[in-house]
């Protein structure tokens, strides 16, 4: 296979590349439409020089603490809420219908609310975050803790389990994949809505403000920065999560 | 030791369809002493399934009597254990752990319950494959640990729901051939459901022979011991065909 | 379909029928887990109505549900309520048909042709992680902030899950059914549109419908950054002039939309799936 190593280097680094050349062609041939539109190279010295400043690593670290903050919050609630929706019937008939209309709420919608109840400070962003990430992840804790199939149930009941043994020897294991799922779901959430909220609530250190600024001081080039940022680092995340993910379901 | 180990009496069992009761099983009697294996042949749907599933305590409302050692079955027991025609092993459990759920309620300790559970995996002949995940395992491998997770609690009968139905051929025979030795060994009662006759012959001391709607006993056959349970020695042959015969009935 | 129904299959494990007793109970009983679900929402529900009647809380951070109702009527009369539904509306339809089309192209691409999956994977699984809402303050400086701008960003949140399930769909056809199409000598459209295309749709169809509800969630979004019209705008103007009353009324607004979308998909997403 080490023969079709090269030919797959090539492949995958020739849309990036074909890309690059496009956007320096663009911007050579100096299109009025597009002067304002900055050259690769400003842009990679544009990130070279605000990472240097610490400007970039400071928005980084402030964006991903709230980031992942946000989505433990969520995941804490997440969890328990939906094992307990999908374990108890009663409680699922109690709780589920609300919790069934409740994520229907398109996630921006709370912006304005959550600004008015729970200030401007990082809090209010914190619980916006948190509120992203939780729906994913209780849908699918809960789908998981019903994913016991009928067969199975019959293997716990005809080994005599203890309802204890049932839930830590069978639906739990069983639940795990879907938990697995909704968290790799909820993080990916979580980062949509930390852009969200930093670019929609209160200013306050973070990739948000500097694509808040690079718009507001029209330099195109530290927007284009804040964007390849967000989106290596959302890459950055998804695959640490699928990986710690495949390792906890080793066995399917 | 109580002369019969299993007590069908008058067994009847409904279910309802469109508002109204179904009859699946009508009037089954039958006596399983200690020690004897029983095979149960009936075309599909003739309650053969549904049978087990009372008799291992999966299903519980029936009329008529059903009793293990004299006390009536009231939902599953240490000393009926089932091996389904699916194997049903918990994926995420290794090979030893899966056996080690069928002590889920001992009170054995943990080393105790591994060498337990460790030697089952040696009577099924896997003792190699103890740490091997189910999906890593051929069909015919994951039955015999499904077997072994049967056996572990020293059940006094143990239940077979036409658990070689998915298995090629060669597999099948190997392990009918070996359940049979492992029953006898350790001087178990057994039923196996199948809808395959040589098997029934092959495996059962009697071929209780059944009919559908509703299920009922058609025929109970006693096989001597010897050449007639071997496939295509010319008893065997003519015991297959009077089953036949008795299942094309209806 | 109930379990009364698919009962005439016997020897079989399903629960449902395993417990024909249930059948019989009276009818009361069936009723009971739809009160049991009306529960909940009835305590918060009056919780909310006490909160505003005792006025423990100023209308400025939560109207009393009476308000809310109030301002549902008067937009409604008015006609506006309907003005910025349909604003709406038209965004998402708009947005989603020009996202959804390229990513089914992106998707069926990827899905045919290894060489193309790995030359589009690199730019496309980073296009993928960037929050569409990301995108606007580029966009604004390109394009402004009027109708492109929305329905640009609307686009690139649809795209994104068309383009992996189509791609999915596309790529995990069985193997024997393409089989069956090259024993029956299948000239390339047939095996398109009538083994591979009608094999992926379920797939593609769970993709439709992420990718209308992606393009739902994101066009509140983007209302919020600059409109003069639509359900996000309303939500915007509300907060502003502290009248939470159609801040809320937005807020269900949307969910309810959100629901009719996504249970309208479902219908029909469960009729294509059905030989699965």
């Amino acid at each position: 296979m080490t023969a079709g190593l090269a030919p797959r280097v090539l492949r995958f680094s020739l849309l990036p590349l074909a890309l690059l050349a496009l956007w320096q062609g663009v911007t050579a041939a100096g299109w009025t439409d597009l002067r304002e539109f900055p050259a690769p190279a400003t842009v990679f010295a544009r990130a070279l020089g605000e990472w240097q400043s610490g400007v970039l690593p400071e928005a980084l670290l402030a964006s991903l603490a709230r980031d992942l903050a946000g989505f433990a919050l969520g995941a804490a609630a997440g969890i328990p809420l939906g094992l307990t929706l999908g374990l108890s019937p009663w409680f699922g008939r109690l709780v589920g219908p609300t919790f069934d209309s409740f994520k229907q709420i398109a996630i921006f919608a709370w912006i304005p609310l959550f600004g008015l109840w729970f200030g401007m400070g990082e809090s209010a962003k914190v619980v916006f975050i948190a509120t992203a990430a939780f729906v994913p992840i209780t849908v699918n804790a809960w789908a998981g803790a019903r994913a016991l199939p009928q067969t199975l149930e019959e293997a716990t009941a005809v080994l005599r389990f203890s309802p204890w043994q049932r839930l830590i020897w069978a639906r739990l294991p069983a639940a795990l994949p879907d938990i697995v799922a909704g968290l790799r779901v909820g993080l990916i959430n979580a980062w949509l809505a930390t852009v969200g909220a930093e670019y929609f609530m209160s200013v306050a250190p973070g990739l948000g403000s500097v694509l808040i600024s690079g718009r507001d001081l029209y330099a195109m080039d530290l927007v284009l920065v804040g964007v390849l940022v967000l989106g290596l680092t959302g890459v950055a995340l998804d695959t640490v999560a699928s990986r710690l993910g495949a390792i906890l379901i080793r066995w399917q | 030791m109580a002369a019969t180990a299993l007590e069908i009496r008058d067994l009847s069992k409904s279910y309802v369809v469109n508002g109204a009761p179904l009859p699946v099983l009508a009037g089954i009697s039958l006596d399983v002493a200690p020690g004897e294996f029983v095979s149960v042949v009936g075309a599909s749907g003739c309650g053969k399934s549904t049978l087990l599933r009372l008799i291992v305590g999966l299903e519980q409302e029936h009329d008529g009597r059903l009793a293990y050692d004299g006390r009536p079955i009231d939902g599953p027991g240490r000393e009926r254990a089932i091996v389904f025609q699916e194997h049903r092993l918990f994926p995420w459990l290794t090979a030893v752990q899966n056996v080690e759920a069928g002590l889920a309620r001992s009170d054995l300790g943990k080393s105790e319950r591994r060498r337990i559970a460790l030697e089952h995996l040696a009577l099924v002949g896997l003792s190699n494959f103890a740490e091997a995940l189910p999906k890593q395992l051929s069909g015919g491998m994951a039955q015999r640990v499904a077997i072994a997770r049967a056996l572990v609690s020293r059940p006094g009968l143990l239940l077979l729901d036409e658990p070689f139905g998915a298995l090629d051929a060669l597999t099948r025979s190997h392990l009918q051939r070996e359940v049979l030795r492992i029953v006898r060994q350790e001087g178990l009662s057994a039923i196996i459901v199948t809808h395959d006759v040589d098997e029934a012959i092959l495996l059962g001391d009697r071929v209780v022979v059944m009919q559908p709607h509703p299920g009922r006993i058609a025929e109970v056959i006693v096989e001597e011991e010897g050449p007639a349970r071997e496939p295509g020695t010319p008893e065997a042959v003519a015991l297959r065909r009077r089953i036949l015969h008795r299942l094309g009935e209806d | 379909m109930t379990s009364t129904t698919s009962a005439v299959d016997l020897p079989l494990p399903s629960g449902a029928v395993a417990r024909p007793r249930r059948l019989f109970l009276p009818h009361p009983r069936r009723l009971l887990p739809v009160l049991e679900g009306l529960v909940l929402p009835a305590v918060l529900l009056g919780a909310w109505a006490l909160t505003s009647h005792q006025g423990w809380l100023p209308a400025q951070i939560l109207p009393g549900p009476g308000s809310v109702l109030d301002a549902f009527r008067e937009l409604l009369a008015s006609g506006e309520l309907g003005d910025h539904i349909r604003a709406s509306l038209s965004r998402v339809i708009l947005g989603f048909a020009l996202g959804g089309g390229l990513g089914l192209l992106l998707g069926v691409a990827m899905g045919v042709s290894r060489a193309a999956s790995e030359i589009i994977e690199p730019v496309f699984v980073w296009f993928a992680q960037v929050p569409p809402i990301a995108l606007a303050p580029l966009l604004i400086l390109l394009v402004g902030i009027d109708e492109a701008l929305k329905v640009l960003i609307v686009a690139k949140a649809a795209m994104i899950p068309l383009a992996v399930n189509t791609a999915e769909g596309v790529r995990n056809v069985p193997r024997q059914w393409r089989e069956v199409g090259r024993v029956f000598g299948f000239s390339p459209a047939r095996t398109v549109f009538g083994l591979v295309l009608p094999a992926a749709l379920p797939t593609v169809f769970s993709g439709v419908r992420t990718g209308l509800t992606h393009a739902w969630l994101t066009l509140v979004a983007v209302e919020l950054i600059a409109s003069t019209e639509g359900l996000g705008y309303l939500m915007v103007w509300g907060r502003q002039l502290f009248q939470l009353e159609f801040v809320l009324l937005s807020v269900v607004v949307i969910a309810l939309i959100g629901f009719a979308l996504d249970r309208g998909l479902n219908r029909i997403e469960a009729r294509i799936g059905a030989w699965r």
